[in-house]
Parts: C-alpha cells; structure tokens; sequence
C-alpha cells in the first residue's frame, strides 16, 4: 500500500504549485515548484518552475553576523519573490500553499524570512507550511537523484549528520558531537584570511587541489558520530605558525623537508574531516544494511567529498553515490517548496499562530507522513 | 562485498579456506575452521578472521596509521578483556601490518540463518515472532547492561557499542569489534559511550528502544551495585548517568544553522 497523496486535491485541477521561501541561513533562497497528481515516480517528477538565490557574503576574515544576514534578507526578499513569480510565469493566486523555512538555523534572519511568508499568506489566502530545513534537503535530493531510500550524509554549514530513513522518520544515526564540518571549514579560511566569495568552502576547496603534503592531524570517529573541534584547534596553531612574523618554528614536511603551505593545510584539513565524513556514512551503510548514498547540503557540493565517497561504495556490491549540483545542495528555496509541498498533500497546514521559528529543530522529529515504505 | 576485496583477503591468507561472515563498517569478517599455526586434525572449533582492508578514499598516511592503530589497539584490548574476565572473543593470532586478527568464534546461527549479534537476534523477534517485550529480551538486555557496566568498572571505553557489536552466546552475551576503544575513568568518556549505544538503540530498534534501554541501564546500574567493586562504585554510578543526562541535552540543544 502507498500513501494517497491527494486526499486534499481541489476539485478540477490535475497539479498543485507551491512557493518556498529559504533563509536560515546566509542564503535567501526562493522557489517555485510543481507536482501533477499521483506519486511522484520517474515519469511523474516534480517540476521546477523558479529557484532563485542571493547570497549575503561577509568580508574576508570575518563570519555572517545574524544581524546583518537578517536584513539582508528583508531587504531582498520581495525582489526575489517577485522574481521568482514572473519566471515561473505565475500568479499568486495560482499556488495552493505558501512553504517557509520554520528550522533549525540562525533566529534573526528566519523571522525575516516568516514574515514574508505570513504576509503573503494573508495577501492571498492561502494555508502556511512549515519545513524542517534538513528536510527539505533530504526531499530535494532524493526527488532530483530519484534515489529510493538511500542513507543521507548531510553537511552543511551548522549541521553534520548521517541519517536514514525508518518507519515514517528521518532517523539521526550520527552526527558531530561538536562543530559542523561546514562551520569548521568556514572557521579555519577566516584564520587563514581566504575569502567568503564565492563561499569559504568552494576557496578551500580550490587551494587544496594544489596542495602535495599531508599533515597529520587528529582523527576522532566515535561510533557513527564524530568530532572536529581537535582538528580545528590543531590546524588554527599550525596556520598561526604560518603567518607569525617572529619567524616561530614553522612546520616542514617529514619526508622531503619542504615547508609547509596554505595549500598544503587546505589539503590535510580536507582530507582528514571527509575521511571521517566517509567513514561515518560506512558505519550507517554497514548497520542498515543498505548501499546506497546521498549528499546534501552546502558542502555535498565539494568534488573531493564525492570522490572519496565514490572510492567507499564502489568496494560495497552494487553501491551508489547520489550528489546533486549547487543549484539544490546548497540552501535554496526549491527544496523547502517541494517538502513542504509534500506535507501539505497530506494536509499538514502550519496555523498562523504555531508559525514561530526555531533555531533547534531535529530531523527525527518531522513526522514523514508522504512515505510509509 | 566486491570481488576485488576478496581477492585481497585471499592473497594475505593463502591456503586458507574461508567463508565470508560480514562486510562490517571498516572489516572484513571471515569463518574458518583452520588454526593459523596449530595444525590439529582433531581440532574442530572455527576462528574468526577480520581483515580491516586498505580504503581507497582515504589519504596513504591516514590509511596506515588507521588500520595500525585500530587492529592494534583491538588486539590489546581483547588481551586486558580477557584479563578481566569481561566476556569477549580471545585473540589467536595478529598481523598488525596486514590488518588480520584471528579469533576465537563465538555465538550461533538464529533460526533465519544470520549471526547472532544483539541486532539480528531482536530483528528476528522484532520481525518473524512479535514477541520483542518478553521476559527473555529483557533477561539479555539487563545481562548485556551488566557486561558494560563491568567493562566500564575497568576503566575500559568500548567506543563504538551497537547492537551489532554485541553477540549473544550460549554461555550469555559478550562483545565484540574493539577498534575504536580506549582507557579512561572519566565519567564523561563512560557517559558518552553509552550516549552512543542509546541512540544505536533509538536508531535501529525504533519501536521498542525505550523498553530496550531502560533494561540495559538496569543491568549497568546492577553492576555497579553489586559489591564485586570499591564502595565508590556505586557513586560512581551516580556520577555518570548525570553526565548522560548532560550529553543528551548537549545533543539537543547543539545550535543547528544552515
Ligand atoms: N568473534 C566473532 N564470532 C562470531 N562472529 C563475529 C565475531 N567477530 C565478528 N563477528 C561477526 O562479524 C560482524 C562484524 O564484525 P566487527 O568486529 O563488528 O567488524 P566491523 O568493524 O566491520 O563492524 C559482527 O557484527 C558479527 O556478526
Ligand atoms: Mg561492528
């Protein structure tokens, strides 16, 4: 048995259109999205109408202060709305329901985004959902992969979990027990001064394809969960070796001598966080028994965490990687859109009042209403 | 697991017939009925084989001083569980640079063919007889509790503790899989593995995890209290279920953005 996922179909009209509105974070993100009755399958795909982006980027050496991301936010958000609507070559009064980021993330900047949704609400009459933000991640990637029911490795920028899928949950198997893998990335280019454009990460990711030396640093794996503030720490000293200019002892090479470069700290930080990030989603993928893999969020962008992740399934029979390009993994509104959309076929309406943002909201406590495999 | 992997394992272990138990999280598991130097025709016991293979993903330095430093410290740990008399399989042989380690064999086959690893064995109770509450289940669980409440007593930290790292033996439950295990009396390192075997639990065995929990923490509590220990173990106790408490909440209220 499958669930009916158009128990609250209007009357008439063979597709339903949602509006997303993303903003937990840096990114205000808005999207439009499609589905035609029926389950989606891979001849019933969602379609994408609109899914625009702006970005709130901070000068280098320096992090997104929730203050400033806020008003960024309020600031663009009605262009980007606007937008969004004319690409999509929509009105208003076309859609059926109006989805926003409800959690976790940064306060500030997802109260401006909410407002934007409730006002829209009210323009328009149209019912408000909800979205878990890691949600919507999982929804988008396994909608745009069409992976079935594959064991998630989501790393962002505050989140670090791996998660799989049970009776009606999203279920956390491992997370950090400390720092996001993002955040640690972000923390070590402030040190290191790389610049925030396009996005720390994509920078590092750039100087560690030049990197040749490997530097050992901690390895912390702990059952399925891990830890990064260690590494963090260890790194941060080694770069600020690097840069003292008492001309402290600076790190050389063990086998040719050769000093160390930012290139090469760029390198070994990669190669030892997304060894654990591998590792934790092998653990998971050896518990649940399954051999399927998706990556979403912001960092399942960088090529070499989808590497070595290729590298780890292709020794597990009939293993797959499933990754999808920046326009979905990094913080966008499609997803909240398309999860929402989701939610709301199973009449899952947020009321005005229970609209309040959260900056905590765990994946497993999303009720997956849409499956029931 | 792929061919490739088995043909690896077949070249480190020539002349050596063996069947494949498992492809775990970072091992590779074989049964055999071949002691590794002994050679007794009368001998009929089997030996596990685990073979942590080279990971092609990860970096040359990382791999090598992973695989040293897990199949090592494993080996060491199963000596001083032994020493101890904390139920776990005796080691026969090891090859540190290879990654091999031979041990004792231990648990049975469960009626639908599997091992009998915690997991397998509630799965199948879960699954085929519905009957995950019974007297029996929580028999196990609070025996299994009492296991780590006496691996803890000894300042030993499993570090990895899963349903599928602990086998059901006919002489009662034991453990298994020590590559991430380490020493340490800090009630926080204590309190954290079991925080790692609590949300296993809440993961793998979603329905019944709170039953299942709770009599695992009974059993861990009996072992403190049961006078084989200082006087301070009871204290002890005390001590790390509040850090439980703390590192649950930590988990909670970790700020989740972006
Ligand atoms: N000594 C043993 N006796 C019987 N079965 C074992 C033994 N050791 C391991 N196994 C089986 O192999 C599986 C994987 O072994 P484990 O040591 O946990 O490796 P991994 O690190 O890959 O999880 C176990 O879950 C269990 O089913
Ligand atoms: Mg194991």
């Amino acid at each position: 048995m499958t669930v009916d996922l158009d128990k609250y179909a209007k009357p008439g009209k063979s597709y339903y259109i949602a509006l997303g509105l993303e903003g937990s974070a840096n990114k205000l993100g808005v999207g439009i999205i499609k589905h035609k009755l029926g389950q989606l399958s891979d001849s019933n795909r969602a379609e994408v109408l609109a899914n625009i982006r702006d970005t709130y980027v901070s000068p280098p050496g320096e992090g997104f202060l929730p203050r400033d991301t806020a008003r960024h936010h309020r600031n663009w958000v009605v262009r980007l709305i606007k937008k969004a609507l004319s690409v999509a070559g929509v009105k208003g009064t076309d859609l059926d329901c109006i989805c926003f980021t409800q959690g976790p993330g940064m306060g500030a900047p997802l109260q401006s985004v909410v407002i934007a949704a409730r006002t829209l609400s009210q323009l328009w009459n149209l019912p408000l959902v909800g979205v878990n933000h890691c949600v919507g991640h999982i929804e988008m990637g396994r909608e745009i992969t069409r992976s079935e029911n594959p064991v998630v490795l989501y790393v962002s920028g505050g989140n670090t979990q791996v998660i799989a899928y049970s009776k009606q949950r999203y279920r956390i198997f491992g997370e950090t027990l400390d720092i996001a893998v993002g955040n640690c990335l972000d923390r070590f280019a402030r040190t290191l001064r790389i610049p925030n454009d396009p996005a720390p990460g994509y920078n590092i990711e750039q100087m560690a394809k030049k990197g040749k030396h490997y530097v050992p640093l901690p390895y912390t794996v702990k059952g399925m969960d891990l830890s990064m503030s260690g590494i963090l720490a260890n790194i941060e000293s080694l770069a600020a070796d690097m840069f003292s200019s008492k001309g402290g002892k600076k790190a050389v090479d063990e086998e040719t001598g050769e000093l160390i470069t930012p290139e090469d700290l760029c390198f070994s930080l990669q190669e030892t966080l997304f060894s654990m990030l591998v590792e934790i989603t092998e653990r998971a993928l050896a518990h649940v028994q399954s051999n399927q893999v998706l990556i979403v969020g912001g960092v399942g962008s960088n090529e070499r965490l989808q590497e070595m992740m290729g590298l780890m399934v292709r020794d597990r029979k009939n293993g797959s990687v499933y990754s999808t390009d920046e326009r979905f993994c990094i913080d966008n509104g499609i997803m909240i859109a398309h999860a929402g959309l989701l939610g709301y076929r199973m009449g899952q309406i947020t009321p005005l009042d229970n609209t309040v943002c959260t900056q905590r909201f765990r994946t497993d406590e999303v009720f997956v209403e849409w499956r029931d495999d | 697991m792929t061919d490739r992997l088995v043909d690896e394992a077949k070249l480190l272990l020539r002349n050596v017939s063996f069947q494949i138990v498992s492809q775990g999280a970072e091992a590779l598991v074989f049964k055999t009925n071949i002691h590794p130097y002994f050679n007794d025709d009368q001998d009929e016991s089997s030996y596990i084989i685990k073979y942590r293979p080279r990971k092609p993903y990860r970096h040359p330095k990382i791999d090598k001083s992973i695989t040293k430093s897990r199949t090592i410290g494993e080996v060491k740990f199963m000596f001083k569980l032994a020493k101890a008399g904390i139920r776990a399989p005796r080691v026969v042989s090891t090859d540190y640079f290879n990654g091999i380690i031979w041990m004792e064999h231990i648990g049975y086959s469960l009626p639908d063919g599997k091992e009998s690893t915690l997991k397998n064995w509630l799965w199948y109770l879960e699954k085929v007889r519905g009957e995950s509450l019974s007297e029996e289940v929580q028999r196990i669980c609070v025996e299994v509790g009492y296991l780590i409440g006496d691996l803890h007593l000894n300042d030993m930290i499993h570090g990895d503790l899963t349903s599928s790292n602990i086998m059901l033996d006919k002489k009662g439950p034991a453990l298994i899989d020590f590559g991430l295990s380490s020493y340490s009396a800090l009630p926080e390192d204590k309190a954290v593995d079991l925080y790692v075997l609590e949300r296993a639990m809440n993961s793998t065995h979603a329905d019944y995890a709170s039953e299942y929990n709770s009599w695992l923490l009974k059993g861990y509590e009996k072992a403190h209290s049961d006078g084989h220990y200082s006087k301070q173990a009871n204290k002890s106790f005390v001590e790390i279920i509040k850090r439980l408490e703390d590192v649950r909440l930590r988990g909670r209220k970790r700020s989740m953005i972006g």
